[in-house]
């Protein structure tokens, strides 16, 4: 079933125009300018049951206004969405009983009270029988680990204790449909780990599909199997967290480490960076060494006939091919400056040499 | 190193290598300084100021509707009360106001800046701790008294008519008592302020305070309470908080001014010598306890 | 049957919602009894002032002591029950402009009573239980008069949750309405407690419409002083006005809100 469907979404905001000045200040008290802000350009995507979607970008790219129009605090100017089959703005209750949100800077729980006492709240405000409560919270006690902190003021806990609570608070009701809005921001490596666990473990045992945004490169690669990143208004980039690696800025980094100092040169190919570690011949000269690191386009050299050429200079004793890391590829898509700029920064590049397309 | 040691060093090196005018001059900078940012800062947030000059007004209105229909119903229009007729019990009350307006709330600050620590930053400058607080505070306090005289003088006019016998002789005097008053309830305040050095949760001591300045002398001129509370009032330093710039202001003829004026003296002068007392004692009590 | 279980729905929500913020605020004992102690003492101050005024001048506007200790008391009770049930009723300004409505927007309830309810105010107690001892000390107490009173109380309570709400609503309209909402509440709190005849004819139309004291303090000291249940079904459908208004304003301004076009759209 398609969980979340958007079409067109579009929204346009009135924004004042800061007046220049004294007179023109003067000027906009009575009769104020306005001009068009599009937040959202033209939004379409569609989310299916219990796909884990990574919904990023910059700043000021629309982020929060279309999250906004998904949940119905937003009507947009026009275009349509639905979630879970229902209309966000009209049926906005409705869908809130079936939507679950985590906020990492705006909490749900009740500062000054045990989380207990905050999950009897939310079984009042999602209307669940009290047995059925009961179940359902020591259910989720269990799996997140919590039992201990049920008791303590929410004030005492720990940021990871916190949001472990945060989050088995936004799924007390069984939601269908989990908005998570910067999980992870401020915990320490551990907790991140637990967080992203408990997520993925959620999507499995209750069925749920997650819409996560977040600064966290670590939250997005592991936990995230699709990305939708918005810029500008517009969707630049939809698809699978594999294909988003794979494909964009067609780099790979070579890094090899030899028993002995080598001396060569690759047609077209400068290392960028070398290291000797002190070898027999210590004053040896230019370009000897015996690590490098490569930076390949993969448009121009073949994998395998770079690592047959490598192989052929000396012993290996070490040899690492990677990935541009996900981190570049998305600075890069963030850093267009319009929209069609940041479709191409994600799309390969057009002549693929031989590469996998 | 002791927070005292470090005062009476630089203390000491300045007094011994300026000349006394030059000391003098730097003393006062000092604390003129203080006092201009203090009142800075307050210019600042002009948006503050709306709220209490109508709440101020209101309370004005709402009084003057009180005792023209006291003096309706009891004494007819042109009656007296206590010795007061309708128009000097509104002028009583507009002037009276002034104290609480304008000078009724240091504590907070003073509190505040006790509790935050910030005492012990401030402990390691080389003036007068009491001193230093008094000018951040008058600063920003004088500008809104004077707000507050401009906009009680102008409701008076209107609700009560011009103010009787207010010669420039008078203006004077009520603008002395006014000063003594006002800092007279700086140094009150300032000294319920510190024991927070000693007790956390002090406020209910300021609101007792402020519920009996209300009391005695502001919300009544004090002739109207029952005479054995009249008596026990002279010995409180209430009557000097808001009666006497308020009796100076609407019917006291010169004896009667100067006893006003010397007693509240007298009490300012208790007022800084208790404020003092209990500064050295804290002081001691952080430097054995460490802070 | 549907709206039978939406109605304990909202019955069980704010229960829970008041069940909350009571141990909430208990969790600090100690501040809890010390703000009920300063709101005691404020009013108890004030009794004062009334008690040596009234000694001196036996009566203004009408009023004699027992009628200042009766208005005294219903204003302080329903005020105080009003910001113990209704917390958040001067904070809803701020909530809107800081854009902390979302959450309230994400949650399957009203969002009006859920805000307002989401918070009590300590101080407020105090207020709540003066108010309640006072008119156990007024003359001629019984169990009718303080059903009376209780019933009042509570009109009073909704009709002062409405106004300030109504107040607070106006900064989905024009940004920051703190100074507006604040002189409303400092007005209506003020002229409630003093005795209505002192004030001209002319303005007095002000206290049934938006300064409405004459519905929290005047009428309701006409009732109490006859016994007079007439015009209890009057207070209670005024009441049920202003909450109907003040609910209406609210849904206009969070339209307006949804739209989007309120001060620096926050992208």
């Amino acid at each position: 079933m398609r969980i979340i469907e958007a079409k067109g979404l579009k929204k346009t905001f009135r924004a004042k125009v800061k007046p220049e000045g004294f007179l023109a200040g003067l000027k906009s008290l009575t009769f104020p300018q306005f001009r068009q802000v599009e937040a959202v350009k033209s939004v379409s995507f569609q989310v299916e049951e219990g796909e884990i979607v990574a919904f990023l970008g910059p700043n000021g790219a629309g982020k929060s206004t279309t999250i906004k129009m998904l949940t119905g605090i937003l009507a947009p100017s026009s275009g349509s969405a639905s979630v879970l089959g229902l209309d966000p703005q009209r049926d906005r209750t409705r869908l809130a009983m079936r939507v679950g949100a985590v906020f990492g800077q705006r909490s749900q729980l009740w500062f000054h009270l045990p989380p207990a006492d905050s999950f009897r709240l939310l079984g009042a405000i999602y209307e669940i029988e009290p047995g059925a409560l009961k179940r359902r919270q020591g259910e989720l006690v269990e799996r997140f680990g919590i039992g201990p902190y049920m008791d303590v003021p929410v004030r005492k806990l720990s940021l990871g204790e916190r949001i472990r609570c945060e989050i088995a608070g936004a799924l007390i009701h069984s939601p269908k449909v989990l908005f998570l809005d910067e999980p992870t921001i401020g915990l320490d490596v551990v907790a991140k780990r637990e967080v992203r666990a408990l997520l993925e473990e959620a999507v499995r045992t209750d069925g749920a599909t997650v819409f996560l945004t977040s600064h966290d490169i670590g939250d997005i690669e592991k936990v995230c199997k699709r990305a939708l990143i918005i810029h500008h208004g517009e969707v630049v980039v939809d698809e699978s967290m594999k294909d988003l690696k794979h494909r964009a800025l067609a780099r790979k980094f070579i890094g090899v480490k030899y028993a002995e100092p080598v001396s060569f040169e690759l047609p077209g190919l400068v290392p960028t960076k070398t290291k000797l570690e002190g070898g027999a011949s210590a004053g040896s000269s230019g370009g000897a060494f015996t690590q490098a690191s490569f930076v390949v386009d993969t448009r121009r050299h073949r994998i395998p006939e770079l690592i047959r050429a490598l192989a052929e200079k000396g012993e290996i004793l070490d040899l690492t091919v990677e990935d541009e890391p996900l981190e570049n590829i998305i600075a890069s898509i963030f850093a267009a400056r319009t929209g069609v700029e940041a479709c191409d920064a994600a799309r390969p590049v057009a002549e693929s040499a031989g590469g996998e397309s | 190193m002791r927070c005292g040691q470090t005062r009476g060093r630089v203390g000491g090196g300045r007094v011994m290598s300026h000349s006394l005018g030059a000391y003098a001059f730097a003393v006062g900078r000092k604390y003129g300084l203080a006092g201009a940012t203090g009142l800075k800062t307050r210019l600042a947030y002009l948006g503050n100021y709306a709220g209490s000059i109508l709440t101020y007004g209101l309370f004005v209105f709402v009084f003057s509707r009180i005792w023209t229909a006291v003096f309706e119903s009891k004494a007819g229009a042109t009656g007296f009360i206590a010795g007061y007729d309708r128009a000097t019990a509104i002028w009583y009350f507009i002037v009276a106001e002034i104290s609480v307006f304008g000078f009724g709330r240091f504590f907070w600050r003073l509190a505040e800046d006790v509790k935050s620590g910030q005492v012990s930053y401030l402990l390691g400058r080389p003036y007068s701790f009491v001193g230093f607080h008094y000018a951040e505070s008058m600063g920003p306090a004088l500008v809104d008294a004077v707000i507050f005289l401009a906009e009680g003088f102008l409701l008076g006019t209107l609700l009560a008519g011009p103010p009787v016998h207010f010669g420039p002789g008078r203006a004077a005097a009520l603008i002395l008592s006014l000063l003594l008053a006002g800092s007279l309830q700086f140094f009150l305040q300032f000294a319920l302020a510190m024991t927070a050095f000693w007790i956390e949760e002090n406020a209910a001591f300021f609101w007792i305070f402020q519920k009996l300045a209300l009391i005695v002398g502001t919300l009544l001129p004090i002739e109207f309470l029952p005479p054995r509370a009249q008596a026990v009032a002279a010995y409180t330093p209430f009557p000097s908080l808001s009666y006497a710039p308020a009796r100076i202001a609407v019917a006291a003829g010169i004896p009667e001014g100067l006893r006003l004026v010397s007693i509240q003296m007298v009490w300012l002068l208790g007022a800084i010598l208790l404020c003092e007392a209990v500064y050295r004692l804290a002081r001691k009590n952080l430097s054995v306890n460490g802070g | 049957m549907e709206k039978q279980s939406r109605i304990k729905a909202y019955a069980r929500f704010l229960g829970a919602s008041f069940s909350a913020n009571f141990l909430a605020v208990i969790e600090y004992r100690a501040n809890f009894l010390l703000q009920v102690f300063g709101m005691m003492l404020n009013n108890g101050a004030f009794a004062l002032f009334w008690g040596v005024l009234l000694g001196r001048t036996g009566g203004i506007g009408g009023y004699g002591f027992t009628d200042v200790m009766f208005v005294w008391a219903v204003v302080s009770s329903a005020f105080g029950l009003a910001h113990v049930l209704f917390g958040n009723i001067r904070n809803l300004g701020r909530i809107i402009m800081q854009g902390e409505l979302d959450l309230y927007l994400l949650q399957p309830k009203d969002v009006f009573l859920n805000v307002l309810a989401s918070k009590t105010i300590v101080s407020a107690w105090g207020d709540l239980a003066y108010g309640l001892i006072v008119a156990a000390l007024l003359p001629d107490f019984g169990v009718g008069r303080f059903f009376l009173f209780c019933v009042l109380t509570a009109t009073g309570a909704v009709i002062f949750a409405a106004t300030f709400a109504a107040a607070e609503s106006l900064a989905f309209f024009m940004g920051n309405s703190q100074a507006i909402s604040g002189a409303l509440s400092e007005f209506l709190l003020s002229f409630s407690l003093y005795p209505e005849t002192i004030f001209d004819k002319g303005m007095r139309w002000v206290f049934y419409t938006i300064l409405p004291s004459g519905f929290i303090a005047f009428v309701p000291l006409a009732v109490y002083r006859g016994l007079d249940w007439r015009l209890v079904p009057v207070l209670i459908a005024v009441a049920i006005l202003y909450a109907g208004l003040s609910y209406a304003l609210f849904r206009a301004g969070l339209r307006r809100y949804e739209s989007g076009n309120q001060m620096g759209a926050r992208v």
